[in-house]
């Protein structure tokens, strides 16, 4: 369906595309595999005509094409849904499905009578049962998502191209949007599928492309591939223990943390547990199960409304992100940039954030020790960064997660609850994250670890705490953690798993 | 082939780059060139003891504003606020100069206080910038207008004057209290961990409650500075000016954040220095003189200064695609 020779594409100080060729068939899931910065969406945004390569040649449907504007590439069937989706919240499910071509009555007025009933056969052939007159900003994210495919097929779909579809959804919800993308391939389309995680494209995909470093290391059918080879393929080198080893805590003296009855509502109903010191503890549960909800309700950046929390023994109630900060509670949040990163300031800034009066004087910030503090964590965590004073924005996700570890890992000891810590990172670097939360650990410092990578979860923690609709429905120790068990207590039924709990 | 052209690229953007870094020393330099140009005697001591005096009262509204743009706010109120507080000091009707630290107390208390109400609607209430500080300046006017019922009467002492528009050794004084003013808000925002506070809250204040900053506080606190310095300058330029209408300052509030993102001062929050507003006060005031050293008519201002805000805003945009 679509061909590519000896694509180039270069960026002043972008890694970008060398001399690559690619090749996608109709009826097929194609996934495009490869780390941050390796090429993928400059490839995708070469194939969607977004980009105009230096060298090389694009094929699509056998001939062969220039694409001068995106539109072109659109016009000819491409259709790309991005990571963030492109739809119009005020507008209700059809009319973003139709945009652009919604259909007229013989006024010229849009018939929107055959527009829902459009949108709604549509939706219907994708399996789906949401209704076509909500506005989108009401929709789940992956109804939003279902919506984009919606659009896609309207228009003369050969090739759909989908950016990290489930970054922000899980369960079963991805796995819905799993079947629809079999079925559009079983309907003959082709389909480029990019994503981070290894185990959907196992589940996913036919064949995998890998890219490294702007070139295309390999494509190879999926069957002929296992879950090290590919990593070894995308990392250049053989990674043998993803996580590091685990180790139980002590947990005959007292616990860190401990939450009891925690409300916090709308989200969180009803949390309770013990942290142990040199302790990793998984949170898991669906999206939306109040995960996050809970870490901040305990940091205090969100108010409780009932419960009891004790930070090394001492009552821990109704506190501030400052207080958290100043007894040695630290929060790493899930949204990097949006709530994390001061993009705006150099690294050093961001690592003494939180603790800015241990650099105060009384002439004003003490900006060398700030500066050589900054450096201690660059070379702590083998931070990639040109120095503590430049800046963050152009930085890898790794490094910058790496760079929110040291401002943490510096500021709090006691406790520190992790939100999504390897979010949007590449496989290198999270092989990295996880030897830091080891080493935190092993420091002393209690970890809770909130992730949605059920792989993550098995691999790195001793103990694992399963949410659901705002309640720890299941609590999974040592040799029982398994993804299959996680997800039978975050999905399960609340009765079925209140007896799971019991027993 | 593809190497020359992204060489290229990189050239144009390391110039671009340079170009903005050094923006505003070559639009002095520019400035003064051309007015030196049209009219020699620009250079004199004595003229640019002139501008420099002209330059003060804004420079002082420049600094506070500056403080609330980087926290991602806005102040209308303060050209009001320096006619308010020009009419408190009539209100006194004192001759002698012994009044004069009261009356820079009172003024300062009566601006801290409409700071603290600005920055509480902003912060508690959720009011936009925009439209608290604009009810802030009708508020204002309104309690002006009432207490003056048309035109001040009170007297004033004379050291407002010499305040004003007075020179000690040659250095005009309005120029030595801007200098104190600008050592001592450089030193809080550059130097100081309350200026790194401002920064991390304007840059995000999401991020910033996360790391147990209260934004909230340093918001508001960014409002009282700005109004506080607006207050003394009112009363400078009250005394530059030597009488006291019910108009003192009049058009400032929008000077001040033209010569703010003249300086650099992203309207986004976060990003500028407290030097490049300040040279933006001095940019902006040259400007005024060129039009009047040409012989332009004054509407000519106008047109130029908002001339300058599409290419101050121009720049600043290239600046964030980069």
């Amino acid at each position: 369906m679509i061909r590519l020779d000896g694509i180039t594409k270069v960026f002043p100080g972008v890694k970008s595309l060398e001399n690559v060729n690619f090749e996608a068939k109709a009826g097929e899931i194609h996934a495009i595999l490869g780390e941050n910065g390796a090429g993928k969406s400059t490839l995708i945004k070469t194939i969607a005509g977004a980009y105009i390569p230096e060298e090389g040649t694009i094929h699509f449907a056998g001939q062969e094409r220039k694409w001068a504007t995106p539109k072109e590439a659109k016009d000819a069937g491409i259709q790309i849904i991005y990571q963030e989706l492109m739809l119009f919240p005020e507008l209700t499910a059809a009319e973003n499905i139709f945009i652009g071509k919604m259909p007229r009555t013989r006024f010229g007025t849009i018939d929107y009578k055959t527009m829902y009933r459009r949108a709604n056969e549509t939706l219907d052939s994708l399996g789906h049962r949401l209704d076509p007159r909500a506005p989108v900003r009401d929709l789940s994210i992956a109804d939003q998502q279902m919506v984009e495919i919606a659009k896609a097929l309207i228009g003369e779909t050969k090739l759909l191209v989908l950016d990290e579809p489930t970054a922000a959804i899980s369960g079963r919800e991805a796995e819905l949007l799993f079947e629809c993308v079999k079925l559009l391939r079983d309907q003959g389309v082709c389909i480029i599928y990019i994503s981070h995680r290894l185990e959907e494209i196992f589940s996913i995909a036919d064949r995998v492309t890998v890219l490294k470093d702007g070139q295309n290391v390999g494509t190879h059918d999926i069957h002929e591939l296992d879950r090290d080879k590919l990593v070894a393929m995308m990392v250049g080198r053989e990674v043998n223990n993803i996580f590091p080893p685990k180790k139980t805590p002590n947990a005959d003296v007292a616990p860190v943390l401990t939450v009891r009855d925690l409300r916090a509502p709308p989200k969180v109903k009803d949390v309770s547990f013990d942290l142990y010191a040199g302790e990793i503890l998984g949170l898991a549960g669906l999206v939306g199960a109040g995960r996050s909800e809970v870490a901040h309700a305990i940091f205090g950046s969100m108010p409780r409304t009932d419960g009891t929390v004790t930070l090394g023994g001492e009552a821990f109630n109704a506190p501030t992100p400052r207080d958290s900060i100043d007894r040695g509670l630290g929060f790493l949040t899930e949204d990097r940039k949006g709530e994390g990163l001061m993009i705006l300031l150099d690294m050093a800034a961001n690592v003494t954030a939180p603790v800015l009066s241990e650099f105060t004087t009384t002439t004003g910030l003490d900006r060398n020790y700030e500066v050589q503090a900054a450096e201690d964590e660059i070379k702590r965590f083998r931070i990639a960064v040109p120095g503590p004073k430049s800046g963050v924005y152009q930085l890898s996700g790794g490094n910058q997660q790496k760079i929110l570890f040291g401002r943490w890992a510096r500021a709090c000891r006691r406790v520190l609850i992790l939100d999504e810590p390897t979010r949007g990172i590449d496989v290198g670097a999270k092989v990295e994250i996880y030897e830091i939360i080891r080493k935190l650990a092993d420091e002393g410092a209690g970890v809770l670890v909130i992730s949605s990578e059920l792989p993550e979860i098995v691999g790195l923690c001793t103990r694992v705490l399963v949410m659901r609709e705002g309640s720890v429905t299941g609590e999974v120790v040592s040799t029982e953690i398994s993804e299959e068990t996680i997800m039978h207590y975050a999905t399960a039924a609340s009765a079925d798993a209140a007896q799971g709990a019991a027993r | 082939m593809s190497e020359v052209s992204a060489k290229a690229t990189e050239k144009t953007t390391q110039q671009m780059a340079l170009l903005r870094q050094f923006s505003v020393p070559i639009a002095l330099v520019a400035l003064v060139a051309t007015a030196t140009a049209v009219q020699p005697s620009f250079l004199s001591p004595n003229n640019i003891q002139d501008i420099l005096t002209q330059t003060a009262p804004l420079a002082l509204v420049v600094l506070g504003q500056a403080f609330v743009i980087l926290v991602r706010g806005l102040d209308l109120s303060v050209a009001s606020l320096m006619a308010s507080v020009a009419v408190l000091a009539t209100a006194f009707n004192a001759t002698s100069n012994v009044m004069i630290p009261l009356i820079f107390a009172s003024a300062i208390l009566v601006s801290a206080v409409v700071g603290l109400i600005n920055g509480l609607l902003v912060i508690k209430r959720n009011v936009s910038p925009f439209l608290a500080t604009l009810a802030m300046m009708i508020v204002l006017q309104g309690i002006r207008f009432y207490y003056t019922q048309g035109a001040p009467s009170g007297s004033l002492p004379e050291g407002f004057r010499f305040l004003g528009a007075g020179r000690i050794a040659g250095i005009p004084v309005n120029v030595i209290a801007f200098t104190i003013c600008f050592a001592g808000l450089a030193w809080l925002l550059h130097k100081s961990s309350f200026g790194r506070k401002i920064y991390i809250t304007g840059g995000n204040p999401a991020s910033a409650d996360l790391v147990g900053i209260r934004s909230d506080r340093v918001t508001i606190t960014c409002y009282v500075i700005c109004s506080v310095m607006a207050g003394i300058a009112g009363l400078f330029l009250m005394g530059f000016v030597g009488t006291v209408d019910n108009w003192v300052g009049r058009g400032y509030e929008l000077d001040a954040i033209v010569a703010c993102v003249i300086g650099g001062i992203a309207l986004t929050g976060g990003r500028g220095t407290l030097w490049g507003a300040a040279a933006g006060a001095l940019i902006l005031v040259l400007i005024f003189n060129i039009v009047i050293i040409m012989g332009l008519p004054v509407q000519a201002q106008m047109i130029i200064k908002g001339i300058i805000i599409i290419f101050a805003a121009a720049l600043f945009a290239k600046a964030i695609q980069a």
